[in-house]
């Protein structure tokens, strides 16, 4: 009976912190360890990961004597603890994620003790490989060279705090600004040779642990970059310090705010008395056009189709319907409705592929289809930073997976707490009786977990192929998807 | 400034009656290129002597184009692209090969005779299409056509001028009893005058003769930014019926007939067309539908006097997946090149 409740404190608390026991020496490790990274060759850092890997290892197996066959669960949250205090090794090894259920569960090596088992549940199907690095979610095991604004906004990330990909990519370059204005080039090296490398590589690193890079943060990283090396080695610290946060402002300036501006004016001009514009999810251009278009006085009623689990469109239409508009509310179920009494449908995006496709918000392929096959017009609007050379076929080979747990909130887990006595394993059901006062609705989670037969998967984008779209706005004027590419290629030239 | 308010001889150039003039002397002209004519023989007569001076002249000149036609979209693109030309060249004085002492009437007088040497161009542009066009139509082919497109009718003879090539063309006439309908016989008579034999049908007929036609050939008034097209009254049926049997269908076009337009609809069009009229009977002469809906193709105006644009001078829009390809002087393209074509000119 000690057991269980044992192993539970160790668990529980690990999905929101970890447990103080395991955490200390593993950051002081983390902290040998990227001490270490500076100097030694990948080498050191194996040896020393395979040493912590074995020490850890042995520790666990004492640990989960009692219950070795429950192990994803556990185990999904110690591999998450790893990566989190090695977010660098991760990368340098053979990608965990690829390792399939069929392996054997005997652990080959003693380093790879408890892949396997972990592995014994397939993640998601086909999404297998997007499984790469868990998400961060405390500032725990960051690299000490992390800049504090840069910590707070990788929170923000996880937490979803500041979410769509412009303004996470305005958020970034704001941090930056800070990240740059407290940097000092150490003696011996030049400011355009150790800044990108050294400095901001780790900013880089420690977001993307938190959530992936957007495609727009990718392009004003690279813009970035390109910047710092082209600064004269002689030019004095500060002034080169000058140059890049002026830089940075007139980025924002020109590719986001005016940029926000013309599309904003344009798209206004495509919505006509009488319209019935139909979004989904929410962002932030889009809310932007209708509201100017709204403020142009131009009578016309909106709809937003919204799903879970961010629910991002009770936020547009909040904020639409306070702004005088009529606003009808509808979930995605209920998309094929919503399209019937619409007669224009306007779409954010996250990025728009050069093959024309558009990569949004998942459910967003869904909506411009159903408004396809009604023969509305998709109108897309984008500013030329989210265009990227990339090329995508389908919304598995590249896309984000958000922690699944996501997917259910804290109500519908409570109402899923009922069903405990219907689970298969008898094992459980006997345990039951001891823990029945003290239902968790963590619980719902593991039993999901635990089962083997029962994915959980959060995806965040799809893509929509660009047959779907009949224009794609941008401060460039409005395009046929067809033209991304051409204007991707003046936008990076000019 | 100076220049403005000292003598004025010539206080009002009449843009309008020059562009009807040009028009009238030169029947094989297109609209944009007399536009363009136009607006250079403005330039020449007027004093400006700043490049702001110029690029004011010119909008208020377009302006009065634009209003003196009930359709200026084909004009429009003469317009906008002289316009922007003038912008690119009035910007880069350097580029053209002028010295920094030279004085503005340099760079007018280089302008004038560009304008010239741009609508002797557009000319050309016509013959140019028919040798690129004429390898689109196989020996044995049917082509179902419409329109007056003289561009269309200088492919079709040029084909017909190579003796290894027999072709019998489909001309759709169109059904009201307007100039259009003149127009229609004339193109027929000129093109069986070639030795072309011509069937000549309704527009009923078009799903009907279409199981005997190879291809689609037609003219536009405009070309748009997503590579549809903008062109006369029933083109649009032409292409969704080619399309549902499979049959290519070919826009031929000058490049100087490329709009910056970006129609969603058929009533995304920047003019109004009063085609759709609901009535009932004796309601006729009332005028106060009017208001009542908000949708402008129901808009019923009776003032057909007002209202230049009929029915039987309506365009239509064909949206780019209608569209097999776009013939133009610079090439064969592809429905999705036009927008490159376009974003090359103005960026």
């Amino acid at each position: 009976m000690s057991e269980p409740p044992a192993t539970e404190a160790v668990q529980a608390p690990a999905t929101e912190t970890q447990a103080p026991a395991i955490n200390a020496p593993a950051l002081a490790n983390g902290d040998a360890e990227s001490t270490a990274k500076k100097v030694s060759p990948a080498e050191l850092k194996k040896l020393a990961k395979a040493e912590k890997q074995a020490r850890r290892a042995q520790a666990k197996a004492s640990d989960l004597a009692p219950k070795p066959q429950s192990g994803p669960s556990k185990d999904g949250q110690k591999q998450q603890r790893d990566s989190k205090q090695t977010p660098k090794e991760d990368k340098s090894k053979p990608l965990p994620i690829r390792r399939r259920p069929s392996n054997p569960n005997v652990p080959v090596v003693k380093e790879m003790e408890k892949k396997p088992k972990k592995e014994t549940k397939q993640t998601g199907l086909f999404f297998g490989h997007l499984y790469s690095q868990p998400k961060q979610q405390s500032m725990n095991g960051a690299s000490k060279d992390v800049h504090p604004a840069i910590l707070a906004l990788g929170l923000q990330y996880s937490s979803y705090a500041i979410c769509g990909s412009t303004a996470r990519m305005v958020a970034m370059m704001l941090a930056f600004k800070a990240v740059i204005s407290d940097y000092q080039t150490p003696p011996g090296t030049s400011l355009a040779r150790h800044l990108t490398s050294h400095h901001l590589s780790p900013q880089i690193e420690f977001l993307k642990s938190c959530r992936p890079l957007s495609i727009s943060m990718g392009n004003a990283i690279r813009y970035l970059k390109d910047i710092i090396i082209k600064i004269d080695p002689s030019t004095p610290e500060n002034e080169a310090k000058r140059g890049l946060l002026e830089e940075i402002d007139i980025f924002i300036r020109e590719r986001v705010t005016a940029a926000d501006k013309l599309i904003r004016d344009l798209a206004a001009t495509k919505i006509e008395p009488g319209d019935v514009v139909l979004t989904y999810a929410a962002s932030s251009i889009v809310e932007r056009a209708i509201i100017q278009a709204h403020n142009a006085g131009i009578p016309f009623s909106v709809i937003v189709v919204d799903s879970k689990p961010l629910f991002e469109g009770k936020q547009l239409a909040r904020k639409l319907a306070n702004a005088g508009i009529s606003v009808r509310y509808y979930l995605i179920t209920g998309s094929s409705h919503a399209v019937k009494d619409a007669t224009k449908v306007l779409l954010g995006a996250h990025a728009m592929m050069s093959n024309g496709r558009l990569y949004s918000r998942v459910g967003t392929a869904l909506v411009s289809m159903l408004a396809s096959a009604h023969s509305l017009p998709v109108i897309v609007l984008c500013q030329s930073v989210k265009f990227t050379e990339k090329v995508a076929l389908d919304s598995i080979v590249g896309n984000e997976v958000a922690p699944s747990e996501e997917l259910l909130s804290e109500l519908e887990r409570r109402d899923l707490l009922p069903l405990k006595s219907l689970l298969p394993t008898s094992k459980n059901k006997e345990k039951a009786g001891g823990e029945d006062e003290k239902a968790d609705t963590a619980d719902v989670l593991k039993w999901i977990e635990d089962s083997k037969n029962l994915h959980h998967l959060q995806v965040l984008y799809d893509v929509t192929p660009a047959h779907y779209i009949n224009m794609v706005i941008t401060e460039y004027g409005s395009l046929p998807p067809s033209s991304v590419p051409v204007v991707h290629r003046l936008s990076t030239n000019a | 400034m100076s220049t403005e308010t000292e003598p004025k001889p010539l206080p009002e150039f009449d843009v309008v009656a020059t562009y009807r003039r040009i028009l009238k002397d030169d029947p094989e002209l297109t609209m944009p290129v007399a536009a363009i004519e136009a607006l250079v023989e403005a330039i020449a007569q007027s004093l400006v002597s700043t490049v702001a001076e110029t690029l004011a002249l010119l909008e208020r000149h377009t302006a009065a184009l634009k209003a003196s036609i009930a359709n200026p979209i084909s004009l429009s693109a003469g317009t906008d692209l002289f316009q922007r030309y003038l912008i690119t060249t009035l910007n880069r004085p350097a580029s053209l090969n002028l010295g920094p002492d030279d004085d503005f009437r340099a760079i007018r007088n280089h302008l004038l005779s560009n304008g010239k040497l741009f609508v002797e161009r557009a000319k050309q542009s016509r013959e140019k299409i028919a040798s690129f066009g004429k390898h689109f139509i196989r020996d044995g082919a049917t082509v179902l056509t419409n329109g007056g497109s003289r561009v269309v009718s200088a492919l079709l003879r040029r084909a017909a001028e190579s003796s290894t090539m027999r072709f019998k063309v489909v001309y759709v006439l169109p059904s009201s009893d307007s100039s259009d309908l003149r127009e229609g016989h004339q193109t027929i008579a000129d093109l069986r005058a070639n030795n072309i034999p011509v069937a000549a049908i309704r527009d009923s007929a078009v799903a009907y003769s279409l199981g005997k036609v190879d291809m689609v050939i037609v003219g536009a008034e405009g070309v748009v930014e997503n590579g549809g097209i903008i062109s006369r009254m029933g083109t649009y049926q032409m292409g969704l019926l080619a399309k549902s049997k499979g049959k290519p269908f070919y826009v031929v076009a000058e490049s100087h007939k490329f709009v910056r337009l970006y129609p969603l609809s058929q009533f995304d069009l920047p003019i109004e067309q009063k085609v759709l009229d609901f009535k009932v009977t004796g309601e006729v002469k009332s005028k106060e539908d009017e208001q009542k809906n908000p949708f402008d193709e129901a808009i019923a105006d009776m003032d057909s006097k007002g209202a230049a644009l009929n029915a039987h001078d309506a365009v239509d829009f064909t949206p780019p997946d209608l569209i097999s390809g776009i013939i133009t002087e610079s090439g064969v393209l592809t429905p999705s090149a036009v927008s490159e074509e376009l974003i090359k000119i103005w960026f």
